[in-house]
This record gives C-alpha cells, structure tokens and sequence, in this order.
C-alpha cells in the first residue's frame, strides 16, 4: 500500500514541477544570466534521494561512500548548509578513524604482527583511499605473506602442488620463486617447501572436483553500491535502501547452499565462488562462504588434514576475523600439525631416516620457534649423521 | 513517455542558474549541438542519459576524452544508460589506492616473449593465440594501461580502471613489430618493451634502435632488459668490486645506450630471468629505475614494492583458460 501511495505523492510533485517548468517559456537553453530565481523543485527530488542514500550509508558504517554521496547532495545543491554540515562531520569522522586504524597497525608492527599490522593499514585506505600515510606504512614496513609449510613427499612436483594448492599448475612459478629454487629442480621427499598466499587466486581446495570458474574475478565497485538511479519519472521517488539485497534466489546460491546442506563443501565453495565472481562483495554470497569455509575447516581438523584445515581458516579469518571460534580453531590446528610433524620426525628418526627426520623436526620448528624437544633431536639427529659420515669416509 | 518527462525535467534543470561556477564550462564543447541539462561541483556531474548516450559520449562531454569512460563505468558499475537515466560521473578520482571495504585491487601485468605463425617452445606463441588473447580482454572489459599507468598507481598517485591490465614484451624481438604491433594497434592498446641491449639489432630476429624509435613514436613504451640478460644476483664468490663493477654493466650501459638512441634514460626495469634478491634493490634504485619487475606470477596491488613487483609470464601451450587464470584483478577481504 505504502509504496503506492508515495508513488502518487511522488507523480504529483514531478508534475508540479513539469508545470513550473513549462511556464518558463518557450526558450529551452537560453540560460542567460539574471534569469528564473530557482528551480528548487527539480533539483529537490534528485537532492533528496541522494542525501537519504548518504545518510543510509552512513548508518551502514559505509562512511568513504556516504562522503562521496553528499558531495554528490552538494553538487545537485550546493546551498544545502545541512548536507556541507553532515559531509564536515563525516570527514572529521572518517580522519579520526583512519589516524586510528594507521595507529594501531603501527602498534602491532611494533609488536611484530605483521598480519594485524597490514589488516589495520588496508582498512584505513579503505576509509580514505588517498591516505599517503596508511599507504606507506603497508608498502616500505609491513610485510605480508602468510604461509603454508608443506613437505615434499615422493612423486611431488611443483606443477602438482600449485595445481594442489592453487588450482593451477602454472602457479608453480610461485612456489619455485618464493622458495628460490634452482632451474627445473628436484625435489627431494622430507625438505620443506613454502606455499605462498596469493592475492587474486580463487580458493581451491586441494580436494576440490570442479575446476575453478574460468572466469575472472570481477571487482566490485564497493559493497552494494546502490545502483543509479531510475529516470526521473513517476516511479517512487526514494527506494528504499533495503531492497537492494532482496532479490530472487539465484540458482547458483541455491545450488551452493544444498552442497552445504549435505557437507559437500569443496562443491559449496566452487559453487559459491562462481556465484560471487557475478556478484563480487555479495552479502549473502559471502555469509554463505564463511559458512562453507568454516565446516570445512572442521571436517579437515577432524580427518587431521591440518595444513589444508589452516589454509580454509585462514582464508576464513580473512574475510572475518572474529568468526564464530574461527582463531581459535586456527591455533588448534595449527599446534596439531606441529605434533604431526614432530611425531613424523621421530618416525623417520627410528627407521634411522635421520636427513627426514631432521627436516620434520625443522618445520616444527619453523612454525613453533619455542619447541625444545625438536631442537633437542635435531641436534642429536645431526650429531648421529656426522658421526656416521665419518665412519663411511674412513 | 519517461523519456520524455526526463528530457522535460532535463530542460527545467537547464533553466536554473547555475550557483556555482562550472569547470567544465571552459573547455570547448565535446560535440556539437546544446549541452543537456546536468548539475556540475568540481568533484561530480549529474546529469541524465540522452538517446544514443554510452559511457564514452558522456565522458566526451564532460571528462574531457571517451578514454575516460572507464571512470563513469567503475563508478556508476553500468555500462549503458537508457535515456533519461540519472547518471553521477565523477570528475576526479576517487580510489587512489584502488582498496574498498571489501578487499582490493590487483593489476595483472603479462609478459610475452617471442611471437611466431606457429607456437615453438615455450617462449614462441603463436599469432593467432596472441589474437584470441587480446581480443579476449578487449571483449570481457580488461583496460590495457601502460607500465607507466602503473608505476604511478604504485606511488599512489594515478586510479587505474577496475579491469587495468598492463602488457609487456621482453628481449626485443623482431616479432613484436611484425606479429603483436598490428593486433594492438587494431585494438588499441599499449604495451611495454623490455629490451637487452646486447640483442638490439643483433640479427634478423632481433629489433634494431631505428625499429624502436619507430616504435616509440607509434606510442609503445621501451624499457631496459640489462645489457646481457645475465642473473642480476650475486654470484657465489664473486667479490664485493667484482659485482659492483658487474652490475655497472647490467645497469648503466643500458642507460648511456637509451639516451644516445632514444633520447632518455630508461626508468623500470625487467630482471632477467625474473631473478632478483634484497641486497640488489638499492643498487637497481641507484642507476635511476624507479621499479623493477619479476616473473612471479601474481597480479600487483598499489602498495607492491615498486623495485619488487610482478608480471605473469604467458607461454604458448596456455589455452585460453589457462590465461584467463592470469587475469584476476581483485583481492576479495573485508577490510570494515
């Protein structure tokens, strides 16, 4: 009923202000100056639906875009003092907040947490794009790259492991660059291998059926950007700023919520990811991600695939980093597969493998630092190689 | 009949004074004919679809060039109005750094080598794949931007488009000028040449400096390759005044070679082989380049480090999917 009604009120204003127009006269673009006082009927409609769309945004937390729509209030009318009023407080807001965010990702590089340090700088350039400050700190201070750990078992081929980690073969260059590998290398089962985070590569998970959308991720232009507006007609004059996320089920959200439904998570996130390539920042898309990364996550914590568990967290923490017991999940995970590896090590080690052994106890190490029965075996393990080596010479 | 309300209202908004003083004013109309009605700040312009408008009329009218159509096309995220459309164009930038609250941008920058009529090896593409490529990005929306365009958004000072990609050829070969050179003049798009100059002019595959004149003028962008294509790092036992006086070859007759041939010093860098490690940046940075890439196959947000950022390298048994995989241009995250 309601959207009716404003239809109508809306229908009448614009005739009201068809007929000021018409009685201007017959002389369309003689805009000569000292002419009609105003037209405030015109630009008011237009100026309204913007600032609501501000004020809108501006409640969502979208403060960079509500900014930029009141400057859009302004240039429909520019005496609006409100509008020159609510756009100083907003960016008096929005600096505030990007001075914050720069100063707490400098308190975590000064802690030594790039990871947090680097979130805290992208978010402030998310507030203010042009901040040389935020900009700076994350391209000269932080350093990024999170990383996998995976070691090398027979038959394993840098092509396989991109393709594995990537869903990509060609990947492969990553990995040989990041670890500094010579030209066409062996790889000798027990060393270690870093696996890279690359920005831009769609997630697949190494045991994914699907291949990944051959589509390239389109970006979006922010989270809902509320589309332009319709012609200046007798439609409603303000929708409502809601509407924008109730449409139709689109098949592909369907077709990843039941692969949800039945655990079936890598097909989820193959679904989902072609769904979000359309429909990049997509709420629902995106709830519906988080969902599938997140069972995922657990069912690969409970088959003890921890590396691949951690690499679903991460992804996960990253598009939100309180999710549900999500960090706490990460640490698990992570603390297993330094058991994992340590136990391996002590496997090798009593089939007298002492070379694997050692490159086990090494990625313990790497990933926890602090780990004194691994440091301890290393030691004994490469006092044993010595030992046998010599004896081999002699 | 809503076109037509929306000419009528179009015409009334003409009507009214104008309070503020309309930049765009200035400039000489774009096209003949009255200019529509449309409401103008230094920082946007709103106005309304006219029959047969398309992003590049508009930004023809008012941002100056249809090269800019990219602008009311990222903002506006439509790529056609209907007429009497409310359309807010932007007249400035307005995402320097390219990041949103919902993650950020990466520049894809591709790297060919060789092109041939038929594929050879891994670095000899064939002609018609180079085809399907580029006209795979003119129709899917990519924008090609030069390196330069690039450089300036690592620096936080230039907005790319969205869908900004940028292409590079390494070495010189001759086949840039006889197979490429024609696909993206028809195309319109830009490239970069990244040239060793030990091989300019080197023999029949090879470009020469008049080649690369030509081809500067034509609007392509050459950069320095180093003089021998050798591994920029140090090598193992190579003393401390070996490898300075190394790397015063790699990196400085290139130079003195640009300037003699082309009239100026030579700004990015390409490693060769894409190798390159830390304690090599600031001698790089020394000999005047001011970025420098790798192979690394990642695509490059505007905080890369401008002496270490990457390019993809493109090699002929791709298949199209395999490139369009090099093509992402957007890092999802939530940055609220």
């Amino acid at each position: 009923m309601r959207p009716a009604g404003r239809r109508l009120a809306a229908a009448a204003v614009l005739g009201l202000a068809l007929g000021g127009c018409a009685s201007l006269g017959g002389e369309p673009g003689a805009t000569g100056p000292g002419k009609s006082p105003d037209a405030p009927v015109a630009r008011d409609p237009l100026a309204a639906r913007h600032r609501q769309q501000a004020e809108a945004l501006e409640r969502d937390g979208q403060l960079r875009r509500a900014a930029e729509e009141w400057r859009i209030v302004l240039t429909i009318t520019p005496g609006d003092a409100r509008a020159r009023e609510s756009l100083q407080a907003l960016r008096a807001r929005v600096d505030g907040l990007v001075a914050e965010r720069i100063d707490e990702g400098r308190k975590a590089l000064a802690r030594g947490v790039q990871v947090e340090a680097r979130r805290k700088f992208l978010a402030a350039l998310a507030l203010d794009p042009s901040s040389r400050a935020a900009f700076e700190a994350l391209q000269t201070d932080t350093r990024e790259v999170e990383f996998i750990s995976h070691t090398v078992r027979a038959g394993d081929t840098l092509a396989g492991l991109a393709q594995r980690y990537y869903g990509d073969r060609s990947r492969s260059e990553v990995i040989w660059e990041t670890n500094q590998l010579p030209p066409n290398p062996r790889l000798a089962p027990g060393t270690t291998l870093k696996i890279p985070e690359i920005p831009g590569v769609p997630f697949v998970h190494p045991e994914a059926r699907r291949p990944p959308p051959a589509v390239a991720a389109i970006p979006t232009p922010d989270v809902p950007r509320p589309g332009p507006a319709p012609a200046p007609g007798p439609a409603p004059v303000v929708p409502a700023p809601k509407e924008e996320y109730t449409s139709e089920v689109n098949p592909l959200l369907a077709e990843a919520r039941e692969a949800l439904e039945r655990s079936d998570y890598p097909d989820a996130l193959g679904t989902v990811d072609k769904y979000l390539t359309s429909k990049p920042g997509d709420r629902e898309g995106l709830t519906l991600k988080k969902q599938a990364l997140y069972g995922q996550a657990k069912s690969q914590i409970e088959a003890r695939q921890y590396p691949e568990s951690i690499q679903s967290l991460t992804l996960l923490t990253r598009l939100q980093p309180d999710y549900e017991d999500a960090s706490a999940l990460l640490k698990q995970a992570r603390t297993r597969l330094v058991e994992q590896h340590y136990t391996q090590g002590v496997r090798f080690y009593r089939e007298e493998k002492l070379k694997e052994a050692i490159a086990e106890w090494r990625v313990v190490l790497e990933m926890d630092p602090g780990h004194a029965n691994a440091r301890r075996n290393i030691d004994q393990a490469e006092r044993l190689l010595r030992g046998l080596e010599q004896r081999m010479k002699k | 009949m809503v076109g037509g309300l929306a000419l009528l209202l179009g015409a009334c908004a003409t009507a009214a004074p104008e309070p503020t003083p309309t930049p765009g004013a200035a400039r000489p109309p774009a096209r003949p004919g009255p200019r529509p009605a449309a409401y103008e700040s230094e920082d946007f312009v709103v106005t309304f679809a006219q029959p047969g408008d398309t992003p590049e009329t508009l930004a023809a009218r008012y941002l100056g060039g249809p090269e800019r159509a990219w602008m009311i096309e990222d903002y506006t995220g439509q790529q056609a109005f209907s007429p009497g459309q409310e359309v807010v164009i932007p007249r400035r930038p307005w995402n320097a750094a390219g990041v949103t609250p919902g993650g950020y941008q990466i520049v894809p920058i591709l790297t060919y080598h060789n092109l041939g009529e038929h594929a050879k090896g891994r670095l000899v593409l064939a002609a018609a794949s180079f085809r399907e490529q580029m006209t795979y990005l003119k129709t899917n929306g990519y924008r090609v931007v030069s390196l330069g365009d690039f450089v300036e958004f690592a620096r936080l000072g230039r907005q790319l488009p969205q869908r900004a990609v940028v292409l590079t050829f390494d070495d010189g070969y001759r086949s840039f000028k006889d197979l490429a050179y024609p696909v993206l003049k028809e195309l319109g798009f830009t490239a970069t040449l990244f040239i060793y100059t030990d091989w300019v002019g080197a023999g029949r595959g090879a470009l020469s400096w008049n080649d690369l004149r030509e081809l500067s003028a034509a609007g392509f962008d050459i950069q320095a390759h180093t003089k021998t294509h050798a591994d920029l790092r140090r090598a193992h036992g190579e003393t401390e005044a070996q490898y300075a006086r190394r790397m015063h070859a790699e990196l400085e007759l290139p130079q003195e070679l640009f300037n003699k041939n082309l009239g100026r010093r030579s700004q990015i860098l390409a490693y060769p082989y894409g190798r390159w490690e830390e304690g090599l940046l600031p001698k790089v940075k020394e000999y005047g380049y001011v970025a420098a890439f790798s192979v690394r196959r990642q695509g490059n947000a505007s905080f890369v480090r401008p002496l270490a950022a990457h390019r993809s390298q493109i090699y002929s048994e791709m298949t199209l999917d395999d490139f369009v995989k090099n093509l992402n241009v957007f890092q999802e995250e939530n940055l609220r």
